[in-house]
């Protein structure tokens, strides 16, 4: 998945909620709406590594890098954060 | 949306209230003002008047798939300080905001604080007391802010859209607490919204739009139409989330004059369109290429609709040389039953 990272938790609470709560995800600063497309293609490319990774890396390493993510999906005991969570 | 049963104790009416509120606020199910505790016996009846079964799925909602049950809708209805009359009217919006060509996932989560507005119209405004005239869309009318308000925690509790978590609106709106008024149906000169959009006048609707902004469009009064006209267009800008068309809630007074002047409601939407353009210079260019590619604008212009159809028209509010402009489309109209 490939996401701008003020929706990179809330990309991986909704994937959990389709059963798939260890995606993987590529992120990169929000907003991207006004880039023009050089800056566009240079931050595609610092995502490429995390989307190669996820294609050919095993799945227990995989496993292992994101052995925290499942606290993101439902953050204890808030109802509401003025800060994304 | 878990259900739950909570026995809260205080020594006096006001103390229970107060707990009430406590509790609810720190469970995140209200919008942060006081609720009404919604009791069984209170829920039975709410569920009762709406007529229909308290486990029937009237939608579910986005971004956690909560099910909107007739029951959760009336725990909702009861914080917010609904009648259970009011009961009909929310159920309607809720099908409206969720018809699958109605974006309300995105408008969950999203950082625009976009939201949904509600326009009522038909006999059921007078029967619930919808305020459609002198401040239809302030404080005062318990209708207005609590069926919208009662929308909201629907799409909190059910829908999951709490702030920061899941829903990521950078600054909220206050027309995230309620946002919804009558068609002044009784000084409109031409036919009801809800007609235009093929109900019978004896019907009562409710329409939900997708909505972005309010704006007071003051001033023009006794000038002839075309400076009415143009007063209101050039006080309508073009904006992101604004789903893509215009609702002009036009005052009591300028719908009269231009009726009378000989303007058909058509003739208002077809010269607003003309008039509601900006030059592309004045934007962002990429603000102009988007506009462009929805096909609201050209080369040298940005205009505000695509077309005159996508400029809807509603008269509301009290006397006075007054409009409203809302950044809104994709209108959902739904029979009140």
């Amino acid at each position: 998945m490939v996401v701008t990272d003020m929706f990179a938790k809330f990309a991986r609470r909704m994937s959990s909620t389709q059963g798939f709560p260890y995606v993987i995800i590529a992120q990169t600063p929000n907003p991207i709406r006004q880039l023009e497309p050089e800056a566009l293609r240079l931050r595609a490319e610092a995502m490429l590594q995390t989307v190669i990774d996820g294609l050919t890396l095993p799945g227990s390493e995989l496993q292992a890098r994101m052995k925290d993510v499942l606290k993101d999906i439902q953050p204890q005991g808030v109802a509401r954060s003025a800060v994304p969570v | 949306m878990a259900e739950s049963q909570v026995e809260l104790t205080g020594d006096s009416v006001a103390k229970l209230m107060l707990a009430s509120y406590e509790h609810a606020y720190e469970q995140g199910w209200t919008d942060g003002l006081p609720i009404i505790p919604a009791t069984p016996e209170a829920v039975e009846e709410f569920v009762a008047v709406s007529g229909r079964p308290a486990d029937e799925v009237v939608a579910i909602l986005p971004p956690r798939k909560g099910q909107a049950t007739v029951r959760v809708i009336a725990i909702n209805a009861i914080m917010a300080g609904c009648r259970p009359e009011y009961m009909p009217v929310l159920l309607a919006a809720i099908e409206g905001v969720t018809d699958p060509s109605y974006p309300l996932e995105f408008m969950q989560v999203t950082t625009n604080p976009m939201t949904p507005f509600l326009l009522v119209n038909g006999p059921v405004r007078q029967k619930l007391d919808i305020n459609y005239g002198t401040g239809c869309l302030g404080p005062g009318w318990r209708a207005n802010a609590t069926i919208g308000r009662a929308l909201r925690l629907v799409l909190i509790n059910a829908g999951g859209a709490w702030p920061g978590v899941y829903s990521k609106t950078s600054f909220g709106s206050p027309l995230r607490y309620s946002y919804m008024c009558g068609e002044n149906e009784e000084e409109n000169p031409w036919t009801p919204f809800h007609v235009d959009r093929g109900f019978k006048r004896e019907d009562s609707t409710v329409t939900a739009f997708k909505a972005s902004n309010f704006c007071n469009i003051s001033g023009g009064e006794g000038v002839g139409p075309e400076e009415i006209l143009r007063q209101i267009a050039t006080n309508m800008p073009p904006m992101y989330g604004g789903g893509d068309g215009v609702l002009l809630l036009l005052g009591v007074n300028h719908a009269r004059s231009l009726h009378e002047a000989g303007l058909t409601k058509h003739d208002v939407q077809q010269r607003l369109w003309e008039l509601a353009r900006v030059p592309a210079s004045h934007f962002a260019k990429a603000f102009a290429d988007t506009e462009r590619g929805a096909g609201r604008g050209d080369g040298d212009t940005v205009w505000r609709a695509a077309t005159p159809d996508e400029i809807y028209i509603a008269v509301a509010g009290g006397p006075g040389p007054q409009n409203v402009y809302i950044g809104a489309g994709m209108p959902q109209t739904r029979l009140i039953r």
